[in-house]
């Protein structure tokens, strides 16, 4: 019987040794807002912190946890990284499908917690292995940014207007 | 014209009589040292299941993940064709269920089928020659416990001249002696112990000792590394550069039973194979007289000579998750470690998941040639183990050529700190091996 630290309470688990933690956190503890996606630590989508850092909870044997803390998406925003994070990404309007969003939030909560003010490389270094098949990356950056600064970022926007149409 | 004929018949009779002295049988039992996991006094079963893990019976007979434990059909692919292994199973028609115990011996002791046919030396008995005949018959006891499957064997696609069998006699004749395993008066009971595995059992020359011209293996070079079906075995004589003689006997040990040490990197490929079906069976005695053996191969730097670079400066000037140091480097490599690889491995390279993914110190991340670098990308690596499944994917089907050429050349910079040679060329050629 394992015992892990799961956003700061602790989960007796009768689960093998080599099961993912991605398993045991949704099928087993019943914490669904991490997510599948590819299974093979290459889309980012089942990212969780293990004492702070972000790490793909995939590929990640359960039995190599040990007393690490393990923060979901479930509890980031009690971080302050997290919660200045979840913040923007509200405010930016970050998120289109959603799918891969958490894991996306948490390796940005991650980023900001060790790199306070990002730059543009930081960003894309640290983001670089999640994945977003609506391509929000623009509004990611924006949103990691705005987090940073606490200012509003200005994007790019398009008017959709058909011409001709009543404004 | 009667003295040249005269001259002809001494020669052929001189070269029979050399041919039948060379290929002649040694005939005795021979004695095996003390193996802790395989006790004279345990059950017949107990120590045959130990010795055929010890020897990895199942590396070359059994296919991964068909389910069929020794059917054979795993194939060879060698410079002149294809060897594809048999089923060593106890089914009658198809295995060696017909086998009586002097054939499985004459198999193992000197190469040669129930048929009289000469073996293939792929088949390593000029290693198992050394077994002695209890722990040969020991193995056939526990392969005749397994379930029989039937499963006829493949047919070799081999070239001519090397689809004669008979050949293999003039094969054996230079290079093969049939012989019991002698131990060393000289050294302890321990190196003796560990000779015998890294020997008659664990075959570790067949792919860590380099071959001459007539792929059989050159002594001289013993353990100094060799490349095999694409992938290169490491030098691991004492040598403290190029071998393993840096290494500590528990980052050897922990290297067989777990098929990574600290600072030295993870097993990946047939490594990984030899510790997932062998070599992790071994009883803690048995490590450390291997252990003990190979500290005592004498040092070589072999062909082509690794240095690992245990600091190297652009890892050690990255962080957990910010590369630095590697202004040098090729653009395209870096974007392709940055987006598949750092989350894994991050630019420091201590790995994140589990200390498998740690990439500081391991000879792949130091070989300019990038031979096993590029086969782990293009292939991936699996170790499944006792509390341990690890996994890389393969990425051969995402990336061209020359990406994995420029990622495989990020990687032995930023981790090697050296400059990799590895061509678009090379990576299409490693392709076609597996």
């Amino acid at each position: 019987m394992l015992s892990l630290s799961v956003n700061g309470q602790s989960y007796p688990v009768d689960v093998p040794d080599d099961m993912p933690l991605l398993w045991v956190l949704r099928d087993v503890i019943g914490l669904t807002g991490t997510k599948f996606g590819c299974g093979m630590a290459q889309c980012g989508a089942c990212t969780v912190h293990l004492d702070g850092q972000a790490v793909r909870s995939c590929v990640l044997p359960v039995g190599a946890i040990g007393s690490r803390a393990i923060t979901t998406i479930e509890a980031v925003g009690n971080t302050p990284s997290g919660q200045k994070i979840q913040q923007a990404w509200l405010e930016v309007d970050v998120v289109q499908c959603g799918y891969c969003q958490s894991g996306q939030i948490m390796t940005a909560a991650a980023l900001l917690a060790h790199t306070p003010n990002p730059t543009d490389q930081d960003i894309d270094t640290a983001m670089a292995g999640n994945l977003c098949r609506c391509a929000t990356y623009v509004r990611i950056r924006a949103a990691i940014k705005q987090a940073a600064t606490g200012k509003a970022e200005v994007l790019q926007t398009i008017d959709s207007t058909p011409e001709g149409a009543a404004s | 014209m009667k003295r040249f004929l005269l001259v002809l018949v001494i020669l052929v009779l001189i070269g029979a009589g050399a041919y039948l002295y060379l290929n002649r049988s040694d005939s005795s039992t021979g004695t095996a040292p003390a193996i802790a996991g395989a006790p004279p006094t345990a059950n017949v079963l107990a120590r045959g299941e130990y010795l055929t893990k010890a020897a990895d019976c199942a590396a070359c007979h059994s296919v991964p993940g068909s389910g069929k434990a020794f059917a054979g059909g795993v194939p060879f692919r060698l410079p002149f064709g294809t060897i594809y292994s048999s089923n060593i199973t106890a089914d009658a028609a198809t295995g060696i269920g017909s086998w009586s115990d002097d054939d499985f011996v004459r198999a193992l002791h000197d190469g040669i089928g129930k048929g009289g046919e000469h073996l293939y030396p792929a088949f390593p008995y000029s290693s198992y020659t050394l077994l002695s005949r209890s722990d040969v018959l020991a193995i056939k006891a526990y392969l005749f416990s397994l379930p029989k499957i039937s499963q006829p064997n493949r047919l070799n696609d081999l070239s001519f001249p090397y689809n004669q069998r008979w050949a293999i006699g003039f094969w054996n004749a230079a290079f093969f002696k049939s012989q019991r395993f002698q131990p060393d008066a000289a050294q302890s009971a321990q190196w003796n112990s560990g000779k015998y595995l890294a020997t008659a059992l664990g075959h570790c020359a067949e792919c860590h000792t380099p071959r001459n011209a007539a792929f059989a293996l050159d002594h001289s070079q013993e353990f100094s590394g060799e490349v095999l079906q694409g992938w290169r075995a490491y030098n691991i004589t004492s040598d403290p550069v190029h071998g393993i003689g840096a290494w500590s006997d528990g980052d050897i040990a922990s290297y067989f039973s777990t098929g990574h040490a600290d600072g030295h990197g993870s097993a990946s490929g047939p490594m990984a194979e030899a510790v997932e079906n062998s070599l992790r069976f071994l009883q803690p005695p048995d490590t450390g007289a291997l252990v003990a053996y190979l500290r005592s191969a004498p040092a070589l730097a072999g062909k082509d000579p690794i240095a690992v670079d245990a600091k190297p400066a652009p890892a050690l000037a990255s962080s957990d998750y910010a590369s630095s140091g590697d202004a040098q480097a090729d653009a395209q490599g870096l974007k392709l470690f940055e987006g598949a690889c750092a989350s894994c491995h991050q630019w420091n390279g201590k790995g994140q998941q589990t200390p498998y993914a740690s990439l500081l110190g391991a000879r792949g991340v130091n070989d300019v040639h990038g031979s096993n670098i590029t086969q782990v990308l293009l292939h991936g690596s699996s170790l499944r183990g006792e509390g341990a499944n690890v996994f890389m994917p393969g990425f051969g089907n995402a990336y061209s050529n020359t990406e994995i050429a420029a990622l495989s050349n990020y990687v032995i910079g930023h981790f090697g700190n050296k400059q990799g040679t590895v061509t678009p060329d090379d990576v299409a050629e490693r392709r076609k091996q597996l």
